[in-house]
C-alpha cells in the first residue's frame, strides 16, 4: 500500500470511556471481522481484561477501507494503555501514529488522563480528533463536554463528532474523518531501515513477537536485524498484519504497522521503544527510547512454601510477556523463600499477581507494596533501601530521599475541600488549583509515592464517589523525615512488622500496627508487650493478655494416650508457628498483617 | 499403638512380672443412652448382655488371678466406673466383687470406688457396697441446675441427684461429686450454687471437668456455639473450694483431708493398672494396653486368650519421660527429682526442668528445691505449659 493510503491512529480514553465498544464498531464497520467472530470486547486480549472491563492494551488491528472518495485506504489501529502507570508505552504507541481519536464520555467529561495523554498526542505533533462518545445516555451533556475540550485541553471543537459506539452513531464519520484528516505517514522507503518496537508480546509457538512501526525503509524476511538498545542481531523470519491475527505478509514499509518474528527468546531483549535497523546499513536510533524502572515493590510468596519453584517458573514466564516486570529471590521470617518484584504502578502489581494465579495456577501472598529509598549515610555512603531491614541504625542516617510524583487530580468543585485534605494528610506539597470549569477543578500536587501507593486511589475514590480522576509523573527524588519504626513483640524485634513512614505520622501508623497485632497474635501463657519504637525510644505499647482458656477434659477409663495426643497435637500447631522470643504467632497472623488488603472495586 | 496376636502374650507376660500393690479399673459399658458430649464406648442395656459380660468379665479376671504372682503382689485400688456402673444391679454387683475378691488378691487398706449415676443408684447399691468394703462412691451429678442437665441431655434431673448424694453420704460412703463447668446458659452464679449445694450435701470430694466437645461424640459434627468461658468458673473454684476444706490436690480434683482418691493417683504416676472389660486401659510392665473397644471385640479377645488386651502402646523413652512428667505435674505433688531421674535419668530430669525454666511463665511453676509443680495459676494454663515438655 502506498504511503499517501495508510492512516495510522490512535484512541485515548479515560477508563470506561467506551474505547473498547468504538474499537469494536471500527471493526464490524470496515468488515475487518465477520460478524460471526465477534465478541465483546474482541481486542481486549487478557480474558482479565473483558472481565474487568478494563483495558490494559488492545491488540493492534489493521482494517481496510473504501472511502467516500472511493478510495482504498489502510487504517492501522495502535492502542494506548488506559492507565496511569503505563504513561512510557503511551507515548511510544503515540510515537506509531499521525493521529488521535480523543473520546471523552458525554455523561462524565474530560478526565485527569485523558488530559495527560491527548497533551503528550499534542506534544507529539498528532492530528487529534475529538469524539463525543455515549451521546445515547440520557444523562449525556455533550455541549458541556464540548466546551470543557475547547477550554481544557484546548482543541477546536466546531467539527466535533457525536458518537455512541453502542448504538452505532457516528461510526461513519468518524472513519471519514480519520482519511480526512490524519496525516499520511511519511518516509522514505529506500532509505536504511528504521522501526520503532512499541509493543512486544510472548508466543509459545513463534517466540517474542515485536509489534512495529517502520518509520523509514523497509523490513522482510531473511533480513539481519539489530536492536539499537539491547544490540542484539537477529534474523527476521516473518513480518505481517494484524488482521486482527497474525497475518504473515511479503514485507513492512515505511509508514506501516505490523509484527515481526526473529528468533527472539525472551520480551526483555525487545524493548518497548527500541529501533530496530539493518544490520548491514544500520541507522541512527530514533528518539524518545529509554528503558522503564519499575517503582513499586512488593514481596510475591507463595502460599504453601514448597510451591516456591512454582512460582518461580511462573514468574519466569510472566517476564518474558512483560519485560516491565522485575524479581529477585528473598527470604523472609514469616513467609519463608519468595520474591521481591517491581512493577510500574499498583494496577501493573495487581495484574500481575492476578495472570499469575489465572494463567499459571499459583496461588500466592502479595505483601504490601513499598517504594525504593535512597539513603546517605554520616560516613558518605548511599544505601539504596528496599526494605525496612535496609535502613541502618537511625545514628547513622545523615539523609533518606523518596520518590515523589507530580499529581493532578481532576474533580468536581464540591470535593475540593475533601481531597485537599486528602493530599495534605498524605503529607502532599500544594502546587497550584484551577478551574476547568465553573464546577470542575484541577488540583496539582507534589505528593511521596510510598503515600499514593499505599490506599491513595481508594480514598480518592470515596472522598469523591469514583468522580474524581488522576494522573501523576514522576519529579524524582526528594529528602524527607523518614524513620524506620520497629514493633517488638515481647521486647524483640520482629523484622517482618516493621516499616518506614515519617516522622509524624510514626504515633499513628505505630499505634495501628501494634492494635492489629494484638488482635492477631493469640493469647499466650504471659501477658505478652507489643512495643513500636523508633531506634531505642519506644513509642506505643499495647499488650496481648495473657491466655485465659483450657480445657479440663476427663481421662475416660484412664485413656491417657488421647490426652497426650492430643498434647502432641496442640503441640504440632505450635512448631507450625514463628516463635519470636517466647512468643508463638501464627501464620496465618504474619499474612493478614502482610497482605495486601483486597478491595472489591479496583 | 501396636496390635497384634502377641498382645495377649505381651500382657499375660508383664502380668506374671508384676509385683507389690497394683490397681484394678473395671469399666461398665452400659448407658441408659448416650449423653450427647461423651465419646466413649457404651451401649443400651439387656439382661441378658449383663450376664454375658459378667461371664466374659470373669474368664479375664480368673485368667489373671492365675498370671499374677501369689506372693507380694495384691489390688491396692479399685475403681468400677463406666458407662453406667449402677446399671448393673445390686446382685451383679455381687457378683462383680465376687469375682474380684475371689480371684485377686487385696491389701487390706484396698480402696474401692464406685461409680453410680444418680438416676440408677439405688439403697440396695449402698448395702451390696457396703458388704463388699466400697469406701467411696463417686456420682455423676454434674450440676444441680435441672435447666443444665435437661440441657446435656442427663437422664435424672437436679432431685434425684440430690437424692442420690445425701443417700450415699449417709450410708457413710467417701462420697465425690462430678461437676461440669462451662456449659451454655451457666454462668458463675450457676457454677457457684452447684459447687456449694454439693458442699452442703456433704461431699468429701469434686471433681470438675470443663465441658469438652471430643471427637466422635453426638455434639462433635455440630458442636454447640455461644458456650461460656470456662476460665473465670475454674479460676472460681479455685478460690471457693479451699476456703471449704477442700484441697485441690490434683488439676480436677479437690478433697476434704483424708479424702484423696488413690486410684486416680496411679494413673498420673504411672503405678501399674488392671484393665477388666470392654474399653478398658490398663498399664502393666511400662506397656500400656486397651481392651476391645466394643462388647463384641472384647468378647472375642477375651474367649480366643483369656483376656481382653487387643492392642499396646509401648513409649520410647524420650516420650516416656516426657508423658510422665505430664502426668505427674497434674498432682499437687508434681515431680520429685529424686523419684523422676530415678525413674527416667538425670538427663530427662534437666530437660524438663530447663524447658519449663526458659519457657513457661515464672508464676506458673513452683520450684521447690527437690521437686516442682504447678502453681494455682499453673494448673489454670495447664495445657499449655504441658504441651511444652510433651
Amino acid at each position: 500500500m502506498d504511503q499517501q493510503h495508510i492512516r495510522n491512529f490512535c484512541i485515548i480514553a479515560h477508563i470506561d470511556h467506551g474505547k473498547s465498544t468504538l474499537a469494536d464498531r471500527l471493526l464490524e464497520t470496515t468488515s475487518t471481522v465477520g460478524l460471526r467472530d465477534m465478541k465483546e470486547q474482541l481486542l481486549d486480549s487478557l480474558d482479565l481484561e473483558r472481565e474487568r472491563g478494563i483495558t490494559i492494551k488492545l491488540v493492534p488491528v489493521k482494517m481496510n477501507y473504501t472511502a467516500k472518495n472511493g478510495e482504498e485506504y489502510v487504517l492501522n489501529l495502535i492502542d494506548t494503555p488506559g492507565h496511569v502507570d503505563f504513561g512510557y508505552e503511551v507515548s511510544r504507541s503515540l510515537a506509531a501514529c499521525e493521529g488521535a481519536l480523543l473520546v471523552v464520555d458525554a455523561t462524565q467529561g474530560v478526565e485527569a488522563q485523558t488530559l495527560a495523554n491527548a497533551y503528550m498526542a499534542v506534544d507529539q505533533g498528532l492530528e487529534i480528533i475529538p469524539v463525543i462518545n455515549k451521546i445515547d445516555l440520557p444523562s449525556s451533556r455533550p455541549d458541556y463536554v464540548i466546551r470543557e475540550i475547547e477550554d481544557v485541553v484546548g482543541l477546536d471543537c466546531d467539527n466535533v463528532i457525536l458518537a455512541s459506539a453502542k448504538e452505532g452513531k457516528g461510526i461513519g464519520e468518524i472513519l471519514e474523518r480519520v482519511v480526512e484528516k490524519v496525516p499520511p505517514p511519511s518516509g522514505d522507503r529506500e532509505a536504511p531501515l528504521q522501526a520503532m518496537i512499541f509493543d512486544s508480546v510472548y508466543d509459545n509457538y513463534k517466540g517474542v513477537i515485536c509489534y512495529i512501526r517502520v518509520i523509514n525503509g523497509k523490513i522482510r524476511p531473511g533480513q539481519n536485524i539489530r536492536f539499537t538498545a539491547t544490540g542484539g542481531v537477529f534474523p527476521v523470519e516473518e513480518v505481517g498484519v494484524f488482521r486482527p491475527g497474525f497475518e504473515p505478509c511479503d514485507e513492512l514499509a515505511a509508514g506501516e504497522v505490523g509484527y515481526l518474528v526473529s528468533n527472539i527468546k525472551t520480551v526483555a531483549e525487545a524493548h518497548t521503544g527500541d529501533t530496530i535497523t539493518d544490520n548491514a546499513r544500520p541507522a541512527p536510533p530514533l528518539p524518545g527510547y529509554r528503558k522503564v524502572k519499575p517503582v513499586v515493590f512488593c514481596g510475591f510468596y507463595p502460599v504453601e512454601r514448597d510451591e516456591y519453584p512454582q512460582l518461580r517458573e511462573a514468574l519466569e514466564k510472566l517476564v518474558l510477556n512483560d519485560s516491565a516486570i522485575t524479581f529477585e529471590p528473598e527470604t523472609s521470617v514469616a513467609l519463608g523463600f519468595g520474591f521481591r518484584c517491581g512493577f510500574l504502578g499498583l494496577l501493573h502489581m495487581d495484574v500481575a499477581k492476578e495472570r499469575l494465579r489465572r494463567e499459571f495456577g499459583v496461588e500466592l501472598v502479595a505483601t504490601a507494596p513499598n517504594v525504593v529509598y535512597e539513603i546517605s549515610t554520616k560516613d558518605n555512603r548511599v544505601i539504596e533501601a528496599h526494605r525496612p531491614s535496609d535502613f541502618p541504625e537511625i545514628g547513622e542516617i545523615d539523609e533518606v530521599r523518596e520518590p515523589v510524583i507530580k499529581i493532578s487530580i481532576f474533580v468536581p468543585s464540591d470535593y475540593v475541600g475533601k481531597v485537599m485534605k486528602l493530599c495534605q494528610d498524605k503529607r502532599g506539597n500544594y502546587v497550584s488549583m484551577d478551574y476547568l470549569a465553573p464546577d470542575r477543578v484541577r488540583l496539582v500536587y507534589e505528593l511521596p509515592l510510598a503515600e499514593f501507593i499505599v490506599d491513595f486511589h481508594d480514598k480518592l475514590k470515596s472522598l469523591t464517589r469514583g468522580y474524581a480522576s488522576l494522573d501523576y509523573e514522576f519529579m524524582g527524588l526528594k529528602a524527607a523525615d523518614l524513620v524506620r519504626v520497629d514493633v517488638l513483640v515481647s521486647g524483640e524485634a520482629a523484622d517482618a512488622f516493621s516499616f518506614i513512614c515519617h516522622r509524624d505520622a510514626a504515633f499513628y501508623r505505630g499505634q495501628s500496627a501494634v492494635r492489629k497485632l494484638k488482635e492477631l497474635i493469640p493469647n499466650q501463657m504471659f501477658e505478652v508487650p507489643i512495643q513500636a519504637s523508633i531506634g531505642k525510644k519506644v513509642i506505643v505499647r499495647q499488650n496481648v493478655k495473657a491466655l485465659r482458656k483450657d480445657v479440663l477434659a476427663k481421662c475416660y477409663g484412664g485413656d491417657i494416650s488421647r490426652k497426650r495426643k492430643l498434647l502432641e497435637k496442640q503441640k504440632e500447631g505450635k512448631k507450625r508457628m514463628k516463635q519470636i522470643g517466647r512468643v508463638s504467632i501464627p501464620q496465618e497472623a504474619f499474612l493478614a498483617f502482610l497482605q495486601v488488603e483486597e478491595d472489591e472495586d479496583k | 499403638m501396636r496390635t497384634s496376636n502377641g498382645v495377649p502374650d505381651e500382657i499375660a507376660d508383664a502380668a506374671a512380672r508384676l509385683s507389690g500393690p497394683f490397681s484394678v479399673y473395671v469399666h461398665i459399658p452400659f448407658c441408659l443412652r448416650k449423653c450427647p458430649y461423651c465419646s466413649f464406648y457404651s451401649m443400651p442395656v439387656e439382661e441378658h448382655d449383663r450376664d454375658r459380660y459378667l461371664a466374659l468379665a470373669e474368664r479375664e479376671i480368673r485368667r489373671f488371678g492365675e498370671l499374677l504372682p501369689r506372693d507380694n503382689c495384691a489390688v491396692s485400688t479399685v475403681y468400677v466406673g463406666g458407662g453406667t456402673p449402677t446399671l448393673l444391679s445390686p446382685g451383679e454387683w455381687d457378683v462383680l466383687f465376687g469375682l474380684l475378691k475371689g480371684f485377686l488378691s487385696f491389701f487390706p487398706s484396698a480402696e474401692i470406688t464406685a461409680e453410680a449415676n444418680p438416676e440408677s443408684f439405688s439403697e440396695g447399691h449402698t448395702e451390696v457396697w457396703k458388704k463388699w468394703g466400697v469406701a467411696r462412691v463417686s456420682l455423676g451429678v454434674q450440676s444441680f441446675s435441672d435447666a443444665d442437665l435437661h440441657w446435656l441431655d442427663r437422664p435424672h434431673d437436679a432431685d434425684r441427684a440430690r437424692w442420690a448424694l445425701k443417700k450415699a453420704v449417709a450410708a457413710g460412703f467417701s462420697v465425690s461429686a462430678d461437676l461440669m463447668f462451662g456449659l451454655r446458659g451457666q454462668n458463675l452464679r450457676g457454677w457457684k450454687s452447684s459447687v456449694s449445694e454439693a458442699i452442703g450435701l456433704g461431699v468429701h470430694h469434686i471433681s470438675l471437668y470443663q465441658l469438652s466437645i471430643d471427637e466422635g461424640c453426638r455434639w462433635s459434627m455440630n458442636p454447640p456455639e455461644d458456650l461460656p468461658d470456662g476460665y473465670p468458673m475454674y479460676r472460681w473454684s479455685q478460690w471457693y473450694l479451699p476456703q471449704k476444706g477442700f484441697d485441690q490436690y490434683e488439676i480436677a480434683s479437690f478433697a476434704k483431708p483424708g479424702h484423696h482418691c488413690r486410684h486416680n493417683l496411679s494413673y498420673w504416676t504411672n503405678a501399674p493398672v488392671l484393665a477388666i472389660g470392654a474399653g478398658a486401659w490398663g498399664y502393666l510392665g511400662n506397656i500400656r494396653y486397651r481392651n476391645g473397644g466394643t462388647i463384641k471385640e472384647y468378647g472375642e479377645a477375651v474367649e480366643k486368650y483369656g483376656c481382653g488386651a487387643v492392642a499396646t502402646e509401648s513409649l520410647e523413652p524420650e516420650k516416656a519421660f516426657r508423658e510422665a512428667a505430664v502426668l505427674l505435674l497434674r498432682t499437687k505433688w508434681g515431680i520429685s527429682f529424686r523419684d523422676y531421674s530415678a525413674q527416667y535419668g538425670e538427663e530427662a530430669l534437666r530437660s524438663v526442668i530447663l524447658t519449663l525454666r526458659n519457657e513457661a511463665p515464672q508464676d506458673c511453676i513452683d520450684f521447690r528445691g527437690d521437686s516442682l509443680a504447678l502453681t494455682r495459676k499453673g494448673m489454670r494454663v495447664a495445657n499449655s505449659i504441658w504441651s511444652l515438655i510433651i
